[in-house]
């Protein structure tokens, strides 16, 4: 670069930090698309009804008030069906009340191998 | 002896090309396609659509009588059942704001343990609406828990839990 003009090297540089800064503006413009489709994606894998389907039958026969043999035969079938119909596993206790304690408490766990379920429900 | 003067401008010049050809590249990159893929995102609707119609007919009027669709699979696998389910059903997922209605169909399967047969799973054919499944539909599936004091799969009558199963599609 012999005999080069080397007036104006401010400018140069102006210019690739200019460059520069829209190329790292695109890279985050690209990355915020794939974080909304990964979040829509997860709320869409959660299976927010079978959920809720499944609380709401086993506080249903909680509340039926039924002989341990009977509520072992609803809990059976719903095991049984879960796991056949639903590919999930499905497993419950439910705690009657006792003594000072008024409230049935239910313990629930849910899990269909990607999503994780587990609650403790007390009656109102 | 080639003049070598503007060395600086060609290779400035060389990387603000590249510079703005990934630029480019990303930019266009980051443009979202309505693939078939993604196609679930609007049967989300309709699956909650399934959903909701089917917990109606699971709530009872009042805290002492029994919920329409325990009522249905109480009266088993029978025609009268069937109608009753295909009645009501077909009025809740059709129903529209204008006074209109909408055109879904579906296929309604109840699935119980069969206590007699070693806990295995049985089914029935509850209700359709007369559209038999082509494969070419895209049905969502709707299910609906119901317990239900009947004798199903077992020689004794008592309180059993049972799953009501709906595909639902639009064509």
């Amino acid at each position: 670069m012999a005999g080069l003009n080397d007036d104006a090297q401010w400018i140069v540089m102006m210019g690739f930090v200019v460059s520069f800064s829209f190329f790292f503006l695109a890279m985050l413009l690209n990355q915020s698309t794939v974080v909304g489709q990964t979040t829509a994606e997860g709320v869409l894998e959660f299976p927010k009804n079978d959920i809720r389907d499944v609380r709401s039958v086993i506080t249903e026969s909680s509340t039926l008030s039924l002989s341990d043999a009977d509520a072992q035969v609803i809990k059976d079938d719903i095991r049984t069906i879960a796991l056949s119909r639903k590919d999930a596993i499905v497993d419950y206790t439910i705690t009657p009340p006792t003594g000072s304690d008024l409230y049935t408490h239910i313990s629930i766990h849910y899990n269909n191998g990607v999503t994780e379920y587990n609650e403790n429900w007390t009656s109102p | 002896m080639v003049n070598d003067n503007g060395q600086l401008y060609t290779i400035e010049g060389v990387a603000a090309g590249m510079i703005m050809l990934m630029t480019a590249y990303l930019v266009l990159g980051a443009t979202s396609v309505y693939t078939p893929g993604d196609t679930h995102i609007s049967d989300m609707q309709l699956e909650q659509l399934g959903t909701d119609a089917l917990r109606m007919m699971n709530t009872p009027v009042n805290g002492t009588s029994k919920s329409p669709l325990q009522e249905i699979i109480e009266n088993g696998d029978t025609t009268a059942a069937g109608n009753a389910f295909n009645t009501r059903f077909l009025d809740y997922v059709n129903s529209k704001a204008d006074g209109g209605t909408d055109d879904l169909h579906y296929m309604a399967e109840v699935t119980y343990r069969n206590i007699t047969d070693g806990g295995t799973t049985g089914s029935y054919h509850l209700a359709d609406n007369n559209r038999p499944l082509t494969g070419g539909e895209h049905p969502v599936r709707v299910t609906e828990w119901v317990i239900a004091d009947k004798k199903i799969g077992s020689n004794i009558q008592q309180d059993r839990a049972v799953l009501v199963e709906v595909l639902l599609w639009r064509d």
